[in-house]
């Protein structure tokens, strides 16, 4: 057990891999819990693949990844609300113009490089291993701020995401709460696509707390119990995939792993949950 | 220019332009549903679903065609399953099934060294490998999926618009569901394996939208559609030879390009 889960983490970069999937984890499941309530999940995996051309132009010309993401998923979010108030374009088209449009993009500046294959999937999957302090500290700041706007606002939030008519005859403003949650949604984003990529953010987002959410009853509950499961599970995984590399010779993608593990995480628990409900349901159902 | 009339000399190019244009016009029909039902997500979710169906073909050394068939079949299965737990609404059942799928498939190649070159045919296609049987089998299937859509025309149409009502009349909702999201999975595991996943994803989602920026008559929107499809994927693919960028994402932000038109030309005539 000591030689699986605490002796690779001697090394400062599997240290820091820890430390970023931990922070990730945590920061996924708090604006992980809205992002259900919300159905967000098409504005997740949008974000995720419109932050690509930041990246990879910043890339090009080397500049800071965190300032070309940050700027892409402004524009995004500028984008989509523009697109939208259009009585034709309904939210699922104009996502689908935008994370088409974006991607395609992105990869076309990373194809005019010659031997892009390689940098492709840098991008695509992002390099946990080679996560630096800056970076980890980058994500806690990020953290703090999304999970602090997130506390500050948690009842004004959970209201508008249940009761958007109630919200507003109670004169809440409900588009700066929307605004709210969809920066928030984007700087986390930013904050995981360096270290997990382009494509496995919305795992880090939905899966843990899709999970916690059928244990637990409330909505700060499902976020706590998320934030939890999905660091223990997400050490778990970068030990495994560590040992893995080590001691077996086989090579495990980490970030992969960790979502993978977040996957079998969901599946145990919606089994467990379908068997209890089922119990439950049946001297009811006699009855 | 000149680059596109050298390349139009080489009967690769020339394949990689009727598959191309072909894959557009079908996509760009099929994709009419795709805007209808507003499944935008889910074409996107199987395009990330089929891949490790398309890494174990390529383990394996089978058709990527069957591998991508088989995952998006599996991916359907897998969304109504968690769907039907109940405990998350469909997008977010959508969601978590394209991570884990897209991660399956990461974890799958990460495992052999010296993958990564699959991975970027995947994404961006091998549009200019296409071969006279590919070429062929894309058009049997395309003829296939027109004769599925004309043949169910209204049903899937008057679905699209009212299930409650449809349902009422008697009609399966679920089956027409089903029949629809397997029209769309077929016509994206047809064109992933020659022209990338990003390329897919925009022409089954862009042009049709793009023809719904044009006219509010259903019968008008299917024509303008595969037309915009088929143009896009010309077009796109001169220019990624003139500019030398990767075909697929040339194709894709053609497309894009043409919605942006339509959707402000149409501000600037009213």
């Amino acid at each position: 057990m000591y030689r699986l889960l605490i002796e690779p983490y001697q090394s400062g970069f599997m240290l820091r891999a820890l430390l970023e999937v931990v922070l990730l984890g945590v920061i996924g499941a708090a604006i992980g819990i809205h992002v259900l309530l919300r159905r967000l999940t098409f504005l997740t995996e949008a974000l995720q693949h419109t932050v690509f051309p930041g990246i990879a132009i910043a890339f090009a010309l080397e500049q800071s990844l965190l300032l070309g993401a940050l700027v892409a998923a402004a524009a995004t979010v500028v984008g989509f609300v523009a697109l939208t108030r259009d009585a034709r374009v309904n939210a699922d088209a104009a996502l689908a113009v935008m994370t088409v449009g974006f991607f395609a993009l992105g990869v076309a500046v990373v194809s005019h490089r010659s031997g892009y294959a390689s940098d492709l999937s840098q991008l695509l999957f992002g390099r946990i291993l080679s996560v630096g302090s800056v970076e980890v500290i980058q994500t806690a700041i990020i953290g703090a701020l999304v999970i602090g706007a997130l506390i500050a606002f948690h009842k004004e939030l959970v209201l508008v995401a249940f009761d958007r008519v109630h919200a507003t005859a109670l004169g809440l403003p409900t588009a700066a709460l929307d605004l709210l949650i969809n920066a928030a949604v984007a700087l986390t984003v930013v904050a995981a696509v360096r270290a997990v990529g382009s494509v496995l953010v919305v795992a880090f987002v939905i899966t843990p707390v899709a999970a916690a959410r059928l244990l637990t009853k409330s909505v700060a509950a499902a976020a706590f119990v998320g934030a939890a499961l999905a660091s223990l599970v997400g050490w778990i995984a970068l030990s495994v995939s560590y040992d893995a590399a080590v001691n077996h010779d086989v090579r495990l993608a980490p970030g992969a792993s960790v979502v993978v593990a977040f996957e079998l995480l969901f599946v145990v628990v919606a089994i467990a949950a379908a068997v209890r409900n089922r119990r439950r349901r049946v001297p009811v159902a006699l009855a | 220019m000149r680059a596109f009339a050298d390349s139009l000399q080489s009967p690769l190019f020339r394949r990689a332009l009727i598959e191309a244009v072909l894959v557009g016009v079908i996509a760009g029909v099929v994709g009419v549903h795709v805007a209808l039902r507003r499944m935008s997500f889910f074409v996107v979710a199987l395009s990330h679903g089929t891949f490790p169906g398309v890494v174990v073909a390529s383990l394996v050394g089978v058709s990527l065609f069957a591998g991508g068939v088989t995952a998006a079949a599996l991916m359907i299965l897998a969304i109504v399953l968690v769907g039907r737990a109940r405990a998350v609404d469909e997008s977010s059942a959508i969601g978590v099934v394209l991570a884990g799928a897209f991660a399956v498939g990461v974890l799958l190649m990460s495992a052999q060294p010296g993958q990564s070159r699959d991975l970027t045919a995947f994404l961006v296609g091998q549009v200019l490998g296409v071969t006279t049987a590919d070429i062929v089998r894309t058009a049997v299937v395309g003829a296939l999926l027109f004769t599925v859509l004309i043949l169910f025309r209204k049903e899937l149409v008057g679905a699209a618009f009212d299930p409650a009502g449809f349902g009422a009349l008697g009609y399966s909702a679920t089956a027409l569901e089903v029949l629809a999201m397997g029209v769309v999975a077929v016509a994206l595991v047809t064109a992933i394996p020659t022209v990338g996943t990003i390329l897919a994803v925009a022409l089954l989602t862009v042009p049709a939208l793009a023809a719904r920026q044009c006219t509010d008559r259903l019968g008008l929107l299917t024509p303008i559609a595969g037309a915009l499809g088929g143009v896009c994927a010309f077009v796109g693919l001169a220019a990624a030879t003139v500019f030398g960028i990767a075909a697929g994402a040339a194709i894709a932000l053609t497309t894009v390009v043409a919605f942006m038109a339509c959707f402000l030309g149409k501000r600037v005539l009213a």
